[in-house]
C-alpha cells in the first residue's frame, strides 16, 4: 500500500509544483493521474521515487518511509519501483539488450557492471522480458533503430528487469499514435493483472482512462481535485471530465 | 561621411554647439547618455594614446611637448576640415541641388581633405614648432593621427546636432566608429613599426633563404668528390752515372704523364740571401684529361710525403681541347736529410676532380629531419595519451549536470573534511617511513611515489568517509544541536587553518609589495592570527546555523575543478615547455610534459561540455532502476558521450602535433629542437627540409584526422 501524506514541491524557483497532496493507493491497483500539462502530474511520480525531493509531506510505501531513506535505503526502494518515460529515457546508442539489462543494475555487485559483465541468468531473463513485451527479435539492434512503440517496449521491458512491485508511468504514450497507445497500455494492464503489479500512469485522453484506471485521481495546479474509482470514471460525463481537466481535454477518438 | 546632413534633416544648432565645446555633451543634454559619455570617453582615450605614441616613437621623448604639438597639429586639422566642410555646406546649398551629387560632393572632400593634408604637412608642422621641438614627436602619425580625430571631433559635433533634434531617434554611429577606427590604425602602424618602402625595396633579400628553404631537397643527398691521380716519378738529387726512372709512355685511354728528364737537382734556398736558386727544369707532358678541366700538379717527398710546389713553376694547368697538356716545372725545394741513404725518388703527381658526384645515399640532414619529425608525432601521441588518461576522469568531475545533484549535509561534508587532515597526515608519515626502508626518493622514487598516491587516496578517503558518518551519527543519535556545535567546531578549525594561510599569503604577497618584504615580515604574525581568527569565527558561525542543511559539495568540486582547468589550459604550451626543460631537461620528454598538461584542461574542458550536453532523459531512467552514481555514468553518460570524445581526442592529437612542432622550439624536443639550432647557423638547406618535413606531416595528420572524425560526428 502506498500512502501520500499532506505532499508538497516547491521548485528552487519558486513555483509551487504540489500542495498538500494526500491520496492511497492499495496494492495491484491501476491508478491513474489526470491533469493539464503543469498541473503537477510528472513532479508527483518522480517524488515517489525521489527522483524529485519533495518540500514536505511523507511518502509511506508498505510501512517504509520513502522520504526519510538514506541514500543506499533509497537505492533499495527504487529497485522496486519501475518506471516508464514520456520519451521512453533509452540510451540511444546502446543496444536494446544493454538498455533491458541496465533495468538489474540495482541488483548486481558494482564492479561487475562497470564492464558490462551481467550474470547469466539476467541475461537470460533479459531475452524473457523482451518475449513478454512482444520484441523478441530486436534484442540486438540499437535502440534508437527500433520504431516509438517499440522503444516504449523496451522502456517497459527495462522495468520489468527490476521485478517491480509498483511502475510509475509518465505519459507513457503521449508520443504514440492511438493505437499503439492501446497497445502498449494494454502491456502495462496485462502486468497489473497477471503479476499483481500496482500501476501508477498520468494519462491524458478520457477514454483511455476510462479503459485502463480501477482508481483515478485529478490534478490541477498542483492541487489534488477529485477522487475516484473505476465506477465513477465509467460515468463520468465528458463535461465533468473537462471541469478537472480543463478545456483542452479530449477523447482519443475525437 | 564627415558631416550627412542633408537640408530636410532637421538640426539642433545648440547641441552641436555644446558638443562642439565638450565632445559628447550635445547628445548628453539631448538625453542620449551613454552616446555622450562614449564619445567623450573615446575621444579622450584616443587622444592620450595618440599623444603617447607620438611621444614613445620619437627620437627625443618628451610628453608634455608632444602634448602640446599634438594640440597644435590637432587645431590646424580641425580648422582645415571646417573650411572644407563650410565650402561644401555652402556648395550644396548654392550650387549642387540634387542629392547624388551632393554624395559625390561630400566623397570628394574626403579627398581633397586627404590630398591637403599630404601637400600641406610640412607647413603644418613647421607652425605647430621650432625643428628642435618636432624632434620630440613622431611627425607622420602626428598629423594622420591628429586628422581622423578632427574628423571625429566634428562627426560627433553633427551628431550632436542631430540628436538635439530628435533625442529619440538614434542615427547610425557606424561614421564615427570607421573614424574612431581610423585614429587606431594610424597609431597601430605606428606602433607595430610597418616600413612598406622597406619591405617593396628589400624583398629581394628574401631570396637567399627563400630559395634554400622552399626547395631544400639538394640537401637530402650525400654528394662525393671523385679525384683522379696520375704519377711520374723523378730522381733527385742526380749523383753522378745515374740516369732516373724510366719516362712513361702515353697509355691509350688512360689519363698519363710524363717528365723529362727524370732525374735532377733540386731547388735550393741560399740561407744568406733569401733567394732561391732553382733546380732542374722539367717538362711536363699530358693526355686522356677531361679536356676545359683543371688539373693540379702535386709533389710527393721520397718519404711519401705531398704537397703543393711553390716558386718554381705553374701548378693549376688547364686541359686543351685535346685532352693533353704541357708545362715546365723546376724540382722544388726538398730538404734531404743528411743520413738520407741510396736513390731519393720523389713523385710528381697530376691530379683531376671532377665536380660533387651524385651517390644516392641520404645526407646526415635528412636523416636528422626524418628522426625529428618521428619525435614530434610521437610526443604528440604520448601526450595525447596521457592527456585522455587524465582528462577523461576529470572531466567528469568538471561537468555541472553531473556536480550539481550531489551534495550532503554541511555536518558530513565538514566531518570528512576534518578527518581529512589527519588522514593525510597520517598517509604522509607513512609513505616518509616506505620511503626511508626503499632508501629515499633518488633510490626509489617511483616506488614511493605510487606508495604515496595509493596511501594517501586510501587512507584520505577512508577517514573522510569514517568522519562524515561519524558526525553524521553524532547530529542523528544523538541531539541535534551537538552535532551542529560539532559542526561549528569543525568549519571553524578548518576556516582558521585558511585563515591562518589567507593571513600570510595577504601579507606577503599584498602588505609586502608597497614597503617590502622585510618590512612586512614584522607585521606577519598579526595577520596570520587576524587571518586565523576571522575565517574560525565565521566557519563556526555558518557551521552552527547550517549543519543541517544540505550542501552542494558537487558545485564546490565543480567550481576548483573548472578554474584549475581555464588557468592551466590559459598558459600557453610554450610556457609549459619550458617549465618542463627545467624540470626534466632539454628533450622530448620536456615537450611531452607541457602539451600532456595542456591537453589534460583543454580535452577537459570540451570533454565536460559535450557531457553538459547530454540527454538527461537516460540519466533519469537509470536513477530510477536504483542504479549507483557510477553507474549510472558508465550506462547513461559514457555511451552518449564516446562519439564527440573520440573525435576530440583526434582533434586534440592533430593540435599536438602540430604544436609540439613549435614546442621544439624552447627546448622540447622534436623536430623543432633541430630547426631552430639550424636557422641559428644559417644552414637554410636543412632548416628547409625540416619544414617541409613538417609541412607534410601537418598536411597528412589534418587530412586523416578530419576523415576519421567525420565517421563520428
Amino acid at each position: 500500500m502506498l500512502q501520500v501524506e499532506h505532499l508538497t514541491m516547491v521548485y528552487p524557483n519558486g513555483t509551487v509544483a504540489l500542495r498538500d497532496v494526500s491520496f492511497t493507493v492499495e496494492d495491484g491497483e491501476f491508478l491513474v493521474i489526470i491533469g493539464l500539462s503543469g498541473s503537477g502530474k510528472s513532479t508527483l511520480l518522480r517524488c515517489i521515487n525521489r527522483l524529485i525531493e519533495p518540500t514536505e509531506g511523507r511518502i509511506v510505501w508498505n510501512g517504509v518511509d520513502i522520504t526519510a531513506a538514506d541514500q543506499a535505503d533509497l537505492r533499495r526502494i527504487r529497485r522496486e519501483i519501475g518506471m516508464v518515460f514520456q520519451h521512453f529515457n533509452l540510451v540511444k546508442r546502446s543496444l536494446v539488450l544493454t538498455n533491458v539489462l541496465s533495468g538489474r543494475l540495482g541488483y548486481i555487485p558494482p564492479v561487475w557492471s562497470l564492464i558490462n559483465r551481467f550474470p547469466r541468468e539476467d541475461r537470460e531473463k533479459a531475452f524473457q522480458v523482451l518475449e513478454r513485451v512482444g520484441i523478441p527479435d530486436k534484442a540486438f539492434s540499437r535502440a534508437d533503430a527500433l520504431s516509438g512503440g517499440q522503444q516504449q517496449r523496451v522502456g517497459i521491458a527495462r522495468a520489468l528487469m527490476q521485478d517491480p512491485k509498483m511502475i510509475l508511468a509518465d505519459e507513457p504514450v503521449a508520443s504514440l499514435d492511438p493505437v499503439l497507445a492501446h497497445s502498449i497500455l494494454g502491456t502495462l494492464e496485462r502486468l497489473n493483472q497477471e503479476d499483481g503489479i500496482t500501476i501508477l500512469c498520468s494519462l491524458h485522453f478520457l477514454d483511455l482512462v476510462q479503459r485502463y484506471a480501477t482508481k483515478v485521481i485529478g490534478l490541477r495546479d498542483g492541487r489534488l481535485v477529485f477522487q475516484g474509482d473505476a465506477e465513477d470514471i465509467r460515468q463520468m460525463t465528458d463535461e465533468r471530465f473537462k471541469e478537472i481537466y480543463g478545456e483542452e481535454a479530449e477523447r482519443l477518438s475525437a | 561621411m564627415i558631416e550627412n546632413r542633408t537640408s530636410q534633416q532637421p538640426v539642433s544648432i545648440l547641441h552641436s554647439v555644446l558638443s562642439f565645446f565638450v565632445p559628447g555633451l550635445g547628445q548628453f543634454v539631448a538625453r542620449q547618455r551613454a552616446r555622450g559619455i562614449s564619445i567623450l570617453a573615446t575621444f579622450l582615450i584616443l587622444g592620450w594614446l595618440s599623444i603617447w605614441t607620438i611621444a614613445q616613437r620619437a627620437r627625443f621623448p618628451d610628453l608634455e611637448l608632444s602634448r602640446q604639438l599634438f594640440i597644435l597639429i590637432f587645431l590646424q586639422t580641425l580648422a582645415l576640415l571646417v573650411f572644407l566642410t563650410a565650402s561644401r555646406y555652402l556648395m550644396a546649398r548654392f550650387l549642387i541641388k540634387e542629392t547624388s551629387s551632393q554624395t559625390v560632393l561630400g566623397i570628394g572632400l574626403g579627398l581633397v581633405y586627404v590630398i591637403a593634408l599630404l601637400l600641406v604637412q610640412e607647413d603644418l608642422l613647421t607652425t605647430a614648432g621650432s625643428a628642435e621641438e618636432l624632434k620630440t614627436i613622431y611627425t607622420g602619425t602626428a598629423i594622420f593621427a591628429a586628422a581622423s580625430l578632427a574628423a571625429f571631433y566634428l562627426w560627433q559635433v553633427a551628431d550632436a546636432g542631430k540628436a538635439g533634434a530628435q533625442p529619440e531617434e538614434h542615427p547610425p554611429i557606424s561614421g564615427g566608429i570607421a573614424l574612431a577606427c581610423l585614429v587606431i590604425f594610424s597609431l597601430g602602424w605606428n606602433i607595430t613599426g610597418i616600413d612598406l618602402s622597406k619591405a617593396i625595396s628589400e624583398y629581394q633579400d628574401t631570396q637567399i633563404i627563400l630559395r634554400r628553404i622552399v626547395w631544400p631537397w639538394q640537401a637530402a643527398f650525400e654528394y662525393e668528390t671523385v679525384a683522379v691521380e696520375t704519377e711520374a716519378k723523378v730522381q733527385a738529387p742526380c749523383p753522378p752515372g745515374a740516369t732516373g726512372p724510366a719516362v712513361q709512355e702515353p697509355v691509350p685511354g688512360e689519363a698519363w704523364i710524363s717528365v723529362t728528364p727524370t732525374c735532377g737537382e733540386i731547388s735550393r734556398r741560399d740561407l744568406a740571401t733569401g733567394s732561391l736558386q732553382l733546380g732542374t727544369e722539367l717538362t711536363i707532358t699530358g693526355g686522356g684529361f677531361t679536356p676545359g678541366a683543371t688539373v693540379e700538379i702535386l709533389w710527393k717527398n721520397p718519404i711519401g710525403n705531398p704537397f703543393k710546389p711553390r716558386g718554381v713553376g705553374e701548378t693549376e694547368i688547364t686541359i686543351n681541347e685535346n685532352g693533353g697538356f704541357e708545362t715546365k716545372l723546376n724540382i722544388p725545394e726538398v730538404v734531404i736529410p743528411s743520413t738520407a741513404v741510396g736513390d731519393q725518388i720523389h713523385t710528381l703527381i697530376v691530379r683531376q676532380e671532377s665536380g660533387e658526384v651524385f651517390t644516392g645515399k641520404l645526407s646526415r640532414e635528412i636523416k636528422l629531419a626524418l628522426e625529428g619529425i618521428l619525435e614530434t608525432i610521437m610526443i604528440g601521441l604520448m601526450a595525447t595519451f596521457f592527456g585522455v588518461v587524465f582528462a577523461f576522469p576529470f572531466s567528469f568531475i568538471a561537468a555541472r549536470n553531473l556536480m550539481v545533484p550531489i551534495s550532503a549535509p554541511l555536518s558530513r561534508v565538514v566531518g570528512g573534511l576534518v578527518a581529512l587532515i589527519p588522514a593525510i597526515w597520517l598517509a604522509a608519515r607513512g609513505t616518509g617511513r616506505v620511503a626511508l626502508t626503499l632508501g629515499g626518493l633518488e633510490e626509489a622514487p617511483i616506488q614511493i611515489a605510487l606508495v604515496g598516491f595509493v596511501l594517501i587516496v586510501g587512507v584520505g578517503s577512508l577517514g573522510s568517509r569514517l568522519g562524515a558518518s561519524a558526525f553524521d551519527l553524532v547530529a542523528k543519535r544523538l541531539s541535534e544541536i551537538v552535532g551542529q556545535v560539532l559542526t561549528g567546531l569543525g568549519l571553524g578549525i578548518i576556516g582558521g587553518g585558511a585563515g591562518y594561510y589567507l593571513g600570510l599569503g595577504f601579507s606577503r604577497g599584498v602588505v609586502a609589495i608597497p614597503v617590502g618584504a622585510e618590512v612586512a615580515a614584522l607585521s606577519e604574525p598579526r595577520y596570520k592570527l587576524g587571518g586565523a581568527i576571522l575565517f574560525g569565527l565565521i566557519g563556526l558561525v555558518y557551521g552552527f546555523l547550517n549543519a543541517h542543511k544540505e550542501f552542494s559539495i558537487g558545485m564546490v568540486i565543480y567550481t576548483i575543478s573548472r578554474t584549475f582547468m581555464n588557468i592551466v589550459r590559459s598558459i600557453e604550451p610554450l610556457i609549459w615547455a619550458i617549465v618542463g626543460s627545467i624540470w626534466v631537461g632539454l628533450g622530448p620528454f620536456a615537450g611531452t610534459i607541457a602539451l600532456t598538461l595542456h591537453t589534460i584542461a583543454a580535452l577537459g574542458k570540451l570533454y565536460s561540455e559535450s557531457i553538459e550536453s547530454i540527454d538527461h532523459g537516460p540519466i533519469e531512467a537509470l536513477q530510477a532502476t536504483g542504479a549507483s552514481r557510477l553507474q549510472t555514468v558508465v550506462y547513461a553518460v559514457i555511451p552518449q558521450v564516446m562519439p564527440p570524445f573520440i573525435s576530440f581526442t583526434i582533434y586534440r592529437w592533430d593540435i599536438n602535433v602540430r604544436m609540439s612542432t613549435v614546442i621544439g622550439l624552447v627546448g622540447g624536443g622534436g623536430i623543432g629542437f633541430i630547426l631552430i639550432q639550424w636557422i641559428r647557423q644559417f644552414q637554410y638547406d636543412a632548416a628547409g627540409l625540416a619544414v617541409w618535413l613538417i609541412t607534410i606531416t601537418v598536411a597528412t595528420l589534418d587530412y586523416v584526422s578530419s576523415n576519421i572524425r567525420e565517421r563520428f560526428v
